[in-house]
């Protein structure tokens, strides 16, 4: 027997085998008071003079006994398992406190360790954890493990443990309790089943959350608001559950104090019940550029305490859409205003970079005969930098292929440079001397489907193009494209109007226009009539213009006909009797319902070629017959 | 089981007797468990933290029992100061303790 634990011998109380024990136990004993003692009943044991064992009387026996029962009693209620572990974290022992089917004992626990029974809901980094915890010897509770027991069911167990070290401090093992908490897990399943759903609900939505208190401290908050809060920065973003978001939004500063204070002011009237709902859009700034977001707060009262609900809804997309719709707009109306291709031009880049918040923007326009891509037109903020950026610019030739503008130019797709610090795409060394900036936007000038230029814009910082975006370019270069061919018309064709009149000074002396009743209604450097006598009436009809009845009924069947004429010659004489004479040429005029609505055309004083033909045939007439007598002058038309 | 009791400031013992006293006992014995409680009740009432009190259980130590030539459970042995005295049983004849440990009780 072990010195260190009593005989437990129990003896019948009051027997007269009682007596008799204690009647030898009396014997073993001199002294006279542990004698007087143990006849009053005031000792619970005898030590053993030889050997030190304790000799328990009956009484301190069932004491004892009693008390382990206890023990093991309330053991028993504390857990179900009792087990022992080696050195190895194997299963030496597993005794059950109660009869119940353990949860582990059923797949043949001992030798196995703890992470080689069939547990459902550890993954590798827990038992990482957990057997770190076994190295470092430390005390272990409340480890809690699911498993499916050989009926099918769910069971759920508690696992504590501490380290046992040998008499030399050498470490042995583990022993522990185990718990069987399935009944309370389940409970707790229950309970929060319809909360976990409507949390699930709740983090779910698309738009961020967060429920404040009456004084504006953050109750709880839904996943988007966390995503948001995390990615953004901006009015509110950093507040956390348990912060105070009207804090925040009144301790905004910067760009954001009048968002802040406006965030603020409606809150605060929400939850006063000053107003039901209040709305407020507004802008952040994240590392994808900047976003815009629609607050909306409701109020909420529960058990008398009133409260607000913030909801904040991405509207990014619809405000960049509306954004560059207004740019659309704003560039047509640009297009339409202009006066001049360079007008144009630096009208619409203005826009664009005023819009976009880009520093600069250049424009290539296309050489076809050359092949290359020339500079056309700037603007550009008024700082010091990109004036000398632009300067430099002037003059710079881009081949297709060569450079933003030329690749943009040969691909016809546009191109953006988000930051040219980074990525591969476009080096630094290239980027900086043709951009100026970090960032580039360049996209092609297309008319009838061609590139006829390249936009180049230049930024320190340009945020990556959604599909809105590049439509909206697209639409941009086609109608700047448009605008330039249609420019490049116009323009050709005034030069081409004034080639022609510069030909027409040479070869006519007036312009006329006639109506469809062929009275004059135009007549442009006739110094044969003054104009007032001309307008209103035909050519038949103007004084002195000499023409044969053949040659007016001839000029009329023509203008009957609608035919072109050509050299319709005619004379008009002077108050002196000289005779001044005339070529005009005519053509019909149609409207665009091919409609006959007159004449126009153009004439010519040919008196002295006339006088001249005259004097030739006077001549001739002479030499041929100098006796003849003249008759006087007669001209045929 | 071994309990070392340690009552009263440094400041106290300056002045006073510190009675040094050793109970032998056997795990929770009714006896032992009675005189454990009549041995508090009488330091907290006479010795006012005046004294330091092993409690030490024979059936974990029981070297110890024999080398202070304990002999029956509980039995309490006051060390300090001489003479050394042993009173055996519950320790419910207080004016016995008392005596033993020389205190002179101004009740009686």
């Amino acid at each position: 027997m072990n010195s260190a634990h009593p005989q437990l011998n129990p003896v019948p109380s009051g027997s007269g085998i009682e007596r008799d024990f204690q009647k030898a136990i009396l014997r073993l004993v001199k002294g006279g008071p542990e004698r007087q003692a143990i006849e009053a009943g005031q000792i619970d044991a005898i030590v053993d003079p030889a050997s030190g064992n304790s000799i328990l009387l009956p009484e301190a026996q069932r004491a004892l006994i009693e008390r382990k029962v206890g023990f093991r009693s309330l053991i028993g209620l504390a857990f179900d398992w009792y087990w022992e572990q080696d050195a190895c974290y194997r299963f030496v022992s597993h005794r059950g406190a109660t009869d119940d089917a353990d949860g582990m004992a059923e797949e043949g626990i001992i030798g196995k360790a703890l992470w080689d029974l069939s547990i459902d809901n550890m993954s590798e980094v827990d038992w990482r954890t957990h057997r770190q915890q076994l190295e470092w010897r430390v005390i272990f509770r409340d480890l809690e493990i699911r498993r499916v027991d050989r009926a099918g069911k769910t069971r759920y167990l508690s696992i504590s443990g501490e380290p046992i070290f040998d008499d030399r401090n050498h470490f042995k093992g583990y022993r522990g309790i185990t718990r069987d908490i399935t009944e309370r897990k389940q409970a707790e399943a229950l309970v929060q089943q319809p909360h976990r759903f409507d949390r699930a609900v709740i983090d779910a939505l698309g738009a961020s959350i967060v429920v404040l208190d009456h004084a504006g401290f953050v109750l709880s908050v839904n996943q988007a608001w966390r995503d948001f809060a995390t990615n953004h920065a901006g009015v509110g973003t950093c507040v956390a559950v348990g912060a105070n978001y009207l804090g925040a939004c009144d301790a905004a500063c910067g760009t954001e104090q009048v968002d802040g204070m406006a965030i603020a002011a409606g809150i605060r009237q929400v939850i006063g019940g000053e107003r039901a709902l209040f709305r407020y859009d507004y802008a952040c700034d994240s590392p994808t550029g900047r976003t815009w977001w629609a607050l909306s707060v409701s109020r909420m009262v529960e058990n008398g305490n009133a409260s607000a609900a913030v909801f904040c809804e991405d509207i990014t997309e619809r405000k960049r859409a509306e954004l560059l719709l207004r740019l659309e707009f704003a560039v047509a109306r640009c297009l339409a205003d202009a006066a001049t291709t360079a007008s144009a031009l630096q009208s619409v880049i203005r826009v664009i970079c005023e819009t976009q918040g880009w520093d600069c923007g250049r424009y290539f326009s296309l050489d076809r005969s050359a092949g290359v891509l020339r500079f056309d037109g700037s603007w550009g903020v008024p700082a010091a930098v990109v004036e000398e950026f632009l300067e430099k610019s002037r003059g710079m030739v881009f081949r297709p292929g060569a450079g933003l503008a030329g690749r943009v130019c040969e691909s016809g797709q546009p191109l953006w440079i988000v930051d040219g610090t980074r990525g591969a795409a476009v080096s630094q060394m290239a980027l900086a001397p043709e951009t100026g900036e970090h960032g580039a936007c360049v996209f092609p000038v297309t008319a009838d489907e061609k590139v006829i230029g390249v936009l180049a814009f230049s930024a320190g910082h340009v945020a990556e193009p959604d599909d809105r975006m590049l439509q909206a370019v697209r639409s941009i270069g086609s109608q700047l494209g448009g605008f330039l061919l249609r420019q490049r018309s116009v323009e050709a064709l005034q030069r081409s109007e004034m080639r022609f009149r510069t030909l027409n000074d040479l070869t006519s002396d007036w312009y006329w226009e006639q109506d469809s009743n062929f009275r004059f209604t135009q007549v442009v450097g006739c110094s044969a009539f003054g104009t007032a006598a001309i307008l209103g009436k035909t050519h038949w009809e103007l004084p002195n213009v000499i023409v044969t009845d053949e040659g007016w009924a001839e000029h009329k069947a023509q203008l009957a006909a609608r035919w072109s004429f050509c050299d319709f010659e005619f004379a008009i004489a002077d108050s002196d009797g000289k005779h001044a004479y005339y070529s005009v040429c005519g053509e019909p005029v149609y409207d665009d319902a091919d409609t006959f609505t007159g004449y126009c055309g153009t004439g010519v004083d040919i008196t002295k070629r006339k006088r001249a033909e005259i004097a030739l045939r006077e001549s001739e007439a002479r030499l041929r017959a100098p006796a003849a007598p003249s008759t006087g002058r007669s001209i045929r038309w | 089981m071994v309990r070392k009791r340690k009552r009263g400031g440094e400041s106290d013992a300056v002045t006073a007797t510190v009675v040094v006293m050793a109970l032998y006992i056997t795990d929770s014995g009714p006896n032992s468990v009675r005189a454990v409680a009549n041995l508090e009740a009488i330091c907290q009432q006479h010795l006012k933290g005046n004294y330091r009190l092993e409690i030490i259980d024979v059936l974990q130590y029981p070297l110890r029992a024999l080398a202070a030539g304990i002999v029956v459970t509980p039995s309490l042995a006051k060390l300090s100061p001489l003479p050394i005295a042993t009173v055996v049983g519950n320790l419910s004849d207080k004016s016995g303790v008392l005596r033993a440990l020389g205190i002179v009780d101004s009740a009686t």
